[in-house]
């Protein structure tokens, strides 16, 4: 595991739990650098001053929030950063709720926590007890300058933590624009889509996908490397079903036809 | 009405439901600007060659991989595109799982799939969709290509909506095993200390009611615009340190209840 990105102690009540926060991820994502076309060079990007037309310094760039009519309340870095609040290396756990209450959609970044300094056996006990208790405990978290709220919570043997999003940054359902139908879906279809789910079934396994996207991006690399030429596929535009039954029936059929010869 | 950020079909077998996508979640942050401190002139971003010593206009910038071992290999938008996926109009469902399976670490990032078709056969296919996965609790998973991206997506219903969220691979999850999660026997906890520390969270335990947690963040960096704005100068805080914790858990526990349950401990304002 990489080096922690921010140490701390998480509290509940009056009991301590000396943490260390690692990233639960990595992105494998390929980069690539900006380059001038006529020549391979690198680019490079420069903060020019839209009055001056020159070149600006980091250490003399300030903050602006622009305001209506296009002027700016002009701010300091450090001055944005005092928003973070206490920039206490504490989280304290306020509140816990049931572990299944809370959707997914809430959930933003996860950190998995590790044992502080001498905090093993505390780390184990919250861990333990937020297992059997089948809870999650909410607290706020400033890091990098910024507070968030956050969820920690027991993942098979680790604590994992969430920075969460709010309840009003997410849209609700009400505002969307969603078409009802003339008439709603019959049993018959509904029972016929939930045989094709079932059929479809299967015991989740992250492993099973991989970032074939992200290979042929490789393989386009490594072709190129090569002088070879890329060519253009086409696209074809699947159509909604007139018959929605007979779709169903027909991906029904389909699919025990693909199984059973995959059987013999 | 958030503009639609891919629009395409799910497929689920032979049925096809034409859907759009759109953002499900708002951004609320304040953004700010880079000005010149001295004249508080905006700052402006510019692209310039690091071998003439010019500007570039973007249609003159392309993209290179760095080789191991020096040189760069030029890759232009156009190949990039060559290499998107041939489904890429179309989100795949090769799966139904559990939607209590999928450990949260995988979701990113939330979205709405909305019906996008004119005719009734859509709105039916898109309902038959939702209702299906509201009663058995299932959530489909399949690819997209979005912005030159291969997603993985896990698609289940909301309210009477289609959710999507984007998902991290499997490998750029990263193993826990090397976290220092303490299981070694000699750390498990007593029976009276976990029993008490279950009954800590207990007492802390209410419904989930995200509306009741508000952005801080959000509210003092308005107050500090707002106060800049006025003219005042704005100090920033010390940080604090950690106080010592008491190193007994089991003494920590009992003084933890004995004030809950005199209620000297009163619950914090979320």
């Amino acid at each position: 595991m990489p080096r922690s990105i921010w140490n701390g102690t998480i509290t509940f009540g009056l009991i301590g739990v000396p943490i260390k926060v690692h990233s639960a991820s990595e992105s494998h994502t390929i980069h690539f650098h900006q380059v001038h076309e006529s020549d391979g060079a690198r680019i490079k990007q420069k903060r020019m001053c839209s009055k001056e037309g020159k070149e600006v310094p980091y250490k003399e760039v300030a903050m602006g929030y622009e305001l209506r009519g296009g002027e700016f309340v002009m701010l300091e870095k450090d001055e944005i950063d005092a928003a973070a609040g206490s920039r206490s290396r504490r989280i304290e756990l306020e509140q816990f709720v049931e572990r299944d209450q809370i959707d997914p959609v809430f959930y933003d970044r996860t950190y998995y926590l590790g044992a502080g300094e001498d905090g093993a056996d505390a780390y184990r006990l919250l861990h333990d007890a937020l297992e059997q208790a089948q809870r999650t405990g909410l607290g706020r978290w400033v890091f990098h300058n910024r507070e968030y709220l956050v969820a920690v919570r027991a993942s098979d043997e680790v604590l994992a933590l969430h920075t969460m999003r709010f309840a009003d940054e997410l849209v609700p359902v009400s505002k969307l624009d969603i078409s009802a139908p003339s008439r709603k879906p019959s049993e018959p279809e509904l029972d016929m889509a939930e045989q094709l789910v079932e059929s479809l079934h299967k015991a989740f396994r992250p492993g099973a996908f991989k970032d074939t996207y992200r290979d042929r991006v490789a393989e386009l690399i490594k072709r190129k490397a090569k002088g070879e030429e890329i060519e253009l596929p086409e696209y074809e535009e699947p159509e909604a079903p007139d018959d929605l039954m007979a779709a169903l029936e027909a991906s029904l059929g389909k699919g025990k036809k693909s199984r059973s010869k995959a059987r013999s | 009405m958030a503009r639609s950020l891919w629009s395409g079909s799910l497929s689920f077998g032979l049925v096809n439901v034409p859907v759009a996508m759109v953002t499900a979640v708002r951004d609320l942050d304040l953004h700010f600007r880079q000005l010149h401190e001295k004249d508080g002139a905006p700052i402006e971003v510019q692209r310039w060659c690091s071998k003439e010593d010019v500007e570039v206009p973007w249609d003159e910038i392309t993209h290179a991989y760095e080789i191991e071992g020096g040189g760069q290999v030029i890759v232009t938008d156009e190949e990039l595109e060559a290499i998107e996926p041939r489904r890429t109009r179309t989100i795949d469902i090769e799966s139904f799982v559990d939607l209590a399976e999928v450990d949260p670490v995988y979701f990113d990032h939330p979205y709405y799939l909305l019906p996008a078709g004119s005719d009734d056969g859509s709105a039916r296919a898109y309902r038959l969709l939702v209702e299906v996965m509201a009663r058995t609790d299932r959530a489909a998973l399949g690819r997209f290509v979005m912005r030159a991206k291969e997603y993985l997506a896990i698609v289940r219903a909301h309210d009477r909506a289609l959710m999507l969220s984007t998902m991290l691979f499997a490998d750029e999850v990263r193993d826990t095993k090397d976290v220092a999660a303490a299981t070694q026997k000699s750390h498990k906890p007593s029976a009276q200390q976990l029993k008490a520390a279950v009954a800590v969270i207990e007492e802390l335990s209410e419904n989930w009611e995200p509306g009741e947690w508000k952005d801080r963040y959000r509210r003092r960096l308005q107050d500090v615009v707002a106060r800049k704005r006025k003219g005042e100068t704005i100090k920033v805080p010390e940080p604090q340190e950690a106080a010592e914790e008491a190193p007994d858990l089991m003494a920590a526990l009992e003084q933890t209840l004995a004030e809950m349950r005199s209620g000297k401990r009163q619950k914090q304002e979320a």
